[in-house]
């Protein structure tokens, strides 16, 4: 329904730059995570979407309109804050039917909407308790249900899952995501859980130090990390950085460093010599006789669906992901192998990637 | 084995509370049960001018209560002054408290200007009122005849119908800004999310007030209002300055009845016995008050 367009966004706390100019242009319909980690700035940008804050500089648009100085309330947006915000004299219907009774619907209809919130969220029988009477998780899906009435154009989530047990956690992902679905509004949606990113996300906009690393699908952000913060931050266990340089192995370009040796594609200019930081995921790693990279194992940890080796390679570790019925044990000398398609490559200077 | 010793000397010295309480008895004591059981005693006797001593009465004093026009009329005047005293002092404090609570330049040093009425002594306050309502020269008197509120000349602490207004005046002066400190406080201690929530949700300035901070404000309103308003209820320094209780007993509040009736008349025994019923008057109403708004000490 709507765009969210932000030009050279800019926000300064006192002598803190929180936000260093961001651009970028969230399409109707798209729900879109803020990912990054703590403090870098999700908050606060959220915060400027809704006009809960003023930037230093630069524009916001929603649905092409430049919002600047339009009221919160004239925004069209509803927002899911970070520990609930709840109106703590008011019982649950009430938090949740406020923003009708402010635009003065009928009692019939107020009740119709909040009812039918109350009823996909699983509160209805909580309706008549106060927030301090609820659990977090409760908590969380009142202010949840106090998004979903209103029929906003965009929908902004500050980590509203962030204080949930892992289980209720994954269930109210899908629950979020259908909605959205369902209501084909727009939505940004904070964490800084990547599992999270992953899982709900059309569009992933990564951030850092209050900027932008990458802007990307899931599988794009994964496959192809633009840099080597992206590649670190994407993917559990996190990707192994070796460093090394690139050589010419019989024409053909190869990634050398102590006791590693991997074959290149032949996309990679071989320019002999030149430094390099070389990304290998754990999960595309495998053990084989012929691979090129050799190590000790020193831990073999057991997750139940798979295992988590521990290599020493040279003087770093190294994880690698293997199926449970692989036969290893700690001491043992192992050797991993890599589909060179996998290799993601780094500048050893700028981190930008290379291949 | 010195240092065990040493420990449980201590413990049996400190760990009583006795000790540490004993102070606080002992001012409790002389200065708040003595007095009451005093005035309970006294209350069944009367000093005889005559005899030049006290003589028992019974009841008599109690009995007086209930045949008394002066005290009806003394516990209207205290009733009137402390509804309307109260009513505006929270309305005007809330008020205040909201503009002041917003950071503008200089708000500050109104803040600080506040606390200014606090310092001075109700009896000097009562005493610059009475200059300020003089009939030829005050200020007050002056500013209201401008505006047309009041005839040229008119002394308005001896007008029957201007004179409760006139006291009424000073006590909202001096007291309104000890609202706005609580409620000052109040605000500020207020989280800030529920109103962005309700920035977000559209809702206008009386309606988040209403809705929102006014129930959050609940439990710092009704200690405000218990706090002041068993002070109210004692009100004499500025009737005893200002007016004397007249014209008539259009000012004679409760505590200056029972004043006269000890210092000036001295009836000792009828004077404790109106003291004896302004306390359980303040009592009950205290407690009722608590008890209906939730207040926990
Ligand atoms: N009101 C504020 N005053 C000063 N600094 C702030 C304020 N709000 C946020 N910051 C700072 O801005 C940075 C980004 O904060 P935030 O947007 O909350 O991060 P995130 O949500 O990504 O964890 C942090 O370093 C934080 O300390
Ligand atoms: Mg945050």
């Amino acid at each position: 329904m709507a765009t969210v367009e932000y030009r050279n966004i800019v926000k300064n706390f006192g002598a803190v730059e929180v936000l260093r100019g961001l651009s970028f242009q969230i399409e109707p319909e798209t729900f879109t995570v803020l990912l990054g980690p703590s403090g870098c700035g999700k908050t606060t940008l959220l915060r400027l979407t809704a006009g809960l804050e003023i930037m230093t500089s630069g524009d916001v648009l929603i649905a092409g309109e430049r919002v600047n100085d339009v009221h919160p309330r004239d925004r069209d947006i509803a927002m899911v804050f970070q520990n609930y915000a709840l109106y703590p004299a008011m019982k649950v219907f009430d938090n949740i039917a406020f923003s009708l009774q402010v635009r003065k619907l009928s009692p019939d209809e107020i009740r119709r909407r909040v009812g039918e919130a109350a009823a996909t969220l699983n509160i209805t029988d909580y309706l008549d308790r106060y927030p301090k009477e609820l659990s977090g998780g409760q908590r969380q899906r009142v202010a949840m249900g106090r998004a979903m009435v209103r029929d906003a154009t965009v929908f902004l989530f500050d980590e509203p899952l962030s204080n949930l047990d892992a289980k209720l956690r994954a269930h109210m992902r899908v629950e979020i995501r259908q909605l959205h679905d369902r209501l084909g509004s727009t939505s940004i949606y904070v964490t800084h859980d990547q599992i999270e990113a992953m899982t709900m996300a059309d569009e992933i906009v990564l951030m850092h130090d209050g900027e932008i690393e990458q802007i990307g699908t899931p599988d794009e952000v994964y496959d192809r990390p633009a840099n080597r913060f992206v590649a670190d931050f994407i993917g559990t266990p996190s990707m192994n950085f070796l460093s090394g340089e690139v050589v010419a192995d019989n024409g053909s370009p190869a990634f050398r460093a102590e006791n590693v040796q991997v074959s290149l594609p032949d996309s990679v200019p071989a320019t002999s010599g030149r430094k390099i930081t070389c990304g290998l995921r754990p999960a595309d790693l495998s053990l084989s006789e012929t691979g090129s990279i050799n190590g000790k194992l020193i831990l073999a940890e057991k997750t139940g669906a798979d295992i988590h080796l521990h290599v020493a390679v040279g003087d770093r570790n190294i994880v690698a992901v293997v199926p449970r019925s692989a036969n290893v044990a700690a001491g043992q000398t192992v050797r991993l192998a890599i589909d060179p398609a996998k290799v993601h490559l780094f500048d050893a200077v700028t981190q930008h990637r290379v291949n | 084995m010195a240092v065990a010793n040493l420990t449980r000397r201590r413990s049996a010295l400190f760990d009583h509370p006795l000790p540490w309480l004993l102070p606080l008895i002992a001012i409790l004591a002389l200065l708040a049960i003595f007095p009451l059981f005093y005035s309970i005693w006294l209350s069944f006797y009367e000093w005889s001018t005559f005899n030049r001593q006290l003589e028992f009465v019974g009841w008599r004093n109690w009995a007086t209560l209930f045949d008394d026009d002066r005290l009806s009329a003394s516990l209207i005047v205290t009733f009137s002054y402390f509804a309307i005293a109260l009513s505006f002092e929270l309305v005007l404090g809330m008020g205040l408290a909201l503009l002041l609570d917003a950071d503008h330049r200089g708000f500050g040093f109104l803040r600080g200007a506040l606390t200014l009425t606090l310092v001075i002594p109700p009896a000097v306050a009562g005493m610059m009122f009475l200059l300020m309502e003089d009939a030829e020269f005050g200020v007050i008197t002056y500013v209201l005849q401008t505006i047309g509120l009041i005839d040229r000349g008119t002394p308005i602490l001896a007008t029957p119908s201007l004179a409760l207004a006139g006291v009424l005046l000073v006590e909202i002066w001096q007291w309104t800004p000890f609202m706005v400190l609580i409620f000052m406080a109040g605000l500020r201690s207020l989280p800030t999310e529920p109103f962005e929530a309700a920035l977000i949700d559209g809702a206008s300035w009386w309606m988040t007030f209403r809705r929102i901070t006014l129930p959050m404000m609940g439990k710092v309103i009704a200690i405000a209002v218990l706090i002041r308003g068993i002070d109210l209820f004692r009100v004499f320094d500025y009737v005893f300055v200002m007016t004397s209780g007249g014209p008539g007993t259009r000012t004679f509040s409760l505590s200056l009845y029972a004043w006269q009736q000890t210092f000036s008349f001295v009836k000792w025994g009828y004077g404790a016995t109106l003291s004896l019923v302004t306390l359980a008057i303040v009592l009950v109403i205290a407690n009722l008050f608590i008890w209906l708004t939730k207040v926990r000490w």
